[in-house]
């Protein structure tokens, strides 16, 4: 099953909400004054959902021009495996763009976790960050 | 994304499998277009030549060449729709529906707001009549809940809001208070994991009388009421209240469990305790008249019956031998005619029956080795006791106990050690049948607040 942006953005109400839960065929109630039975054979029910907070929405970093001579940070998140790929992803950079210097980090605090201080070093001394897997 | 927000472009890896939790879950963090590359999937047992062969292949989503993706992520300039800034309200649909009863019935299983069994349908006349079964205010807030803690926003949700789920349960107003008592805690019943997490949910004190729980013969299985809908409503508010349980996006348990249906709500037999052993609410510092309930997570539990042995001797070869997917902590769920035989080999509590196991229970050679690089290590430079373990060869049982409370990584060195091996005495005495698990103890919290 494929999700496009449009499915996306309505995941997160720029357009009319899926995830959250819009109907996919009962109607919103009607102003009827009442409670219950609203038809004969209708009645009328509570949305069960609670309340998502609201979303602020996080500007992606310039990009860099050109990679030529500069170092990018390739960053396991402690996936099983996701080390030996990336060794892997840092001898494609040696044979293909060779002029870019790799540097590997395990990050820390599992899958989920920050590491404010490993993101300071790469602002630091690094203009890019690959990572893998993050799921 | 943390890393975005400091000016670092980042191109993250995920396998094509978590294709719509990533685009979710950034969608929910306010990058919908975050510049995820995909691999197939799964990448873990690849060897490294495999490896480097999908670097050379494609994107399965995109179809583009894999590496030209990943450059691509960092250095192709921003579209305007990546640098958008501002507030979005997702919407969660209006506040009611009109429809006929059965195409209501379909309206919530298909909206992924139910069980998948047919339910009581809220009407605002049965959510007044749930309300009853408190004190508190409709509008007071009970809580956050997130679909995984720290990977998805948190809802929250007030007591109104619970009161439908419940109802939807099929609740009556008196099992109220230990429903907002677990949605109170924010856990979970469904947490997203591929390991298929399940909870277990215990309540202990008077109310289990109060409200008629089932503690004796069959007390997990489907013969009463409160134990039937109590459990069965906190996965359904799991659901409506923390976002939780879409496949694919919010839920990601490969095989799932047949334990998130009712998530083994029970109560504690605590007037078949041995003396000397006390509830388990009373050991986690509440009082004897307290009314509380417990959480437990883990995945699966095995039963076991007579094997010739004492049973403290039979649960230590068990706590030995058994391996799942958590090896570092275990539940018991004991009928009194066991704890009565553990009591009568002189384990006046459940502390000291945990302290013998802990120290009497040995590890298998074989998962011991596993992740101990630095120890076999040191074991080939003749370090002891590595150099003893190793010697004892791959068959053998070391004597070293998986169950040594041990503090999470990075957790602070004064932080209390955590439960390893918690129990309850739940069952009807029929037989001399105890149940072991990977569930670990997480956790009790007031239902009388709720009241």
């Amino acid at each position: 099953m494929k999700i496009n942006r449009r499915k996306l953005l309505s995941l997160i109400g720029i357009s009319p909400a899926v995830l959250a839960g819009v109907p996919t065929f009962a109607e919103p109630a009607k102003k009827n004054g009442g409670r219950g039975s609203v038809d004969t054979g209708k009645i009328e029910v509570l949305n069960p959902k609670g309340l998502p907070p609201a979303i602020q929405l996080v500007p992606m970093a310039p990009r860099v021009a050109s990679l030529d001579g500069k170092t990018i940070y390739l960053v396991s998140d402690g996936f099983a495996g996701a080390h030996r790929f990336l060794n892997q992803m840092a001898i494609w950079f040696q044979k293909n763009m060779p002029s870019v210097h790799t540097i590997y980090k395990l990050k820390a605090g599992g899958l989920a976790g920050d590491d404010p201080k490993l993101w300071a070093e790469i602002k630091a001394n690094g203009v890019a960050m690959i990572m893998a897997y993050g799921h | 994304m943390e890393v975005e927000k400091l000016g670092i472009p980042t191109a993250p890896i995920v396998t094509i499998a978590f294709e719509q939790l990533a685009k979710t879950n950034a969608a929910q963090r306010g990058m919908p277009d975050e510049r995820i590359c995909f691999t197939p999937h799964p990448m873990t047992n690849k060897t490294d030549a495999e490896m480097y062969q999908v670097l050379m292949g494609k994107d399965p989503v995109t179809g583009k060449p894999f590496m030209a993706e990943v450059i691509d992520a960092i250095t192709k300039p921003l579209s305007a729709d990546e640098k958008r800034t501002g507030e979005v309200r997702p919407s969660t649909g209006p506040s009611t529906y009109v429809d006929t009863p059965e195409n209501l019935q379909r309206f919530y299983a298909d909206n992924n707001m139910s069980d998948f069994q047919p339910i009581i349908l809220p009407t605002e006349e049965k959510v007044e009549w749930m309300l009853k079964g408190t004190s508190h205010h409709p509008d007071e807030i009970v809580g956050k809940m997130s679909a995984a803690q720290g990977a998805f926003p948190e809802w929250s949700y007030t007591v109104r809001h619970v009161a439908i789920n419940a109802v939807m349960a099929g609740a009556q107003p008196e099992f109220f208070p230990a429903i907002l008592a677990l949605a109170s805690t924010g856990q979970t019943a469904i947490f997203s994991s591929t390991s298929s997490f399940a909870r277990m949910a215990v309540v202990n004190g008077p109310y289990r009388d109060k409200i008629k729980m089932n503690y004796g013969i069959g007390a997990l299985g489907p013969f009463n009421d409160a134990n039937a809908t109590i459990g069965r409503a906190w996965t359904i508010l799991s659901k409506n209240l923390g976002g939780a349980g879409l496949p694919g996006m919010t839920y990601m348990g490969t095989t799932g469990t047949n334990f998130n249906y009712n998530n083994m709500c029970c109560a504690e037999t605590e007037d078949k305790l041995p003396d000397g052993w006390k509830p388990l609410h009373v050991r986690h510092g509440f009082k004897p008249t307290d009314s509380t309930v417990s959480i437990f997570t883990g995945w699966s539990l095995t039963n076991v019956c007579y094997f010739g042995l004492p049973y403290h001797e039979m649960i230590t070869h068990w706590l030995t031998h058994y391996f799942s997917t958590n090896n570092g902590s275990v539940n018991l769920v004991l009928d009194p005619t066991v704890a009565a035989d553990v009591k009568a080999h002189g384990f006046d509590s459940q502390d000291a029956f945990r302290e013998y196991l802990i120290k009497n229970s040995k590890t298998p050679a074989w998962l011991y080795w596993q992740r101990r690089d630095k120890e076999m290590a040191q074991a080939k430079q003749g370090v002891e006791p590595f150099a003893s373990y190793l010697k004892m060869g791959p068959d053998a049982d070391i004597p070293v106990s998986r169950f040594v409370p041990r503090r999470w990584p990075g957790a602070p060195p004064n932080s209390p050690l955590p439960e390893t091996i918690e129990m309850i005495v739940m069952g009807g005495e029929t037989n001399t049948y105890w149940l072991g698990g990977d569930f670990r103890y997480t956790g009790t919290t007031s239902i009388d607040k709720w009241v």
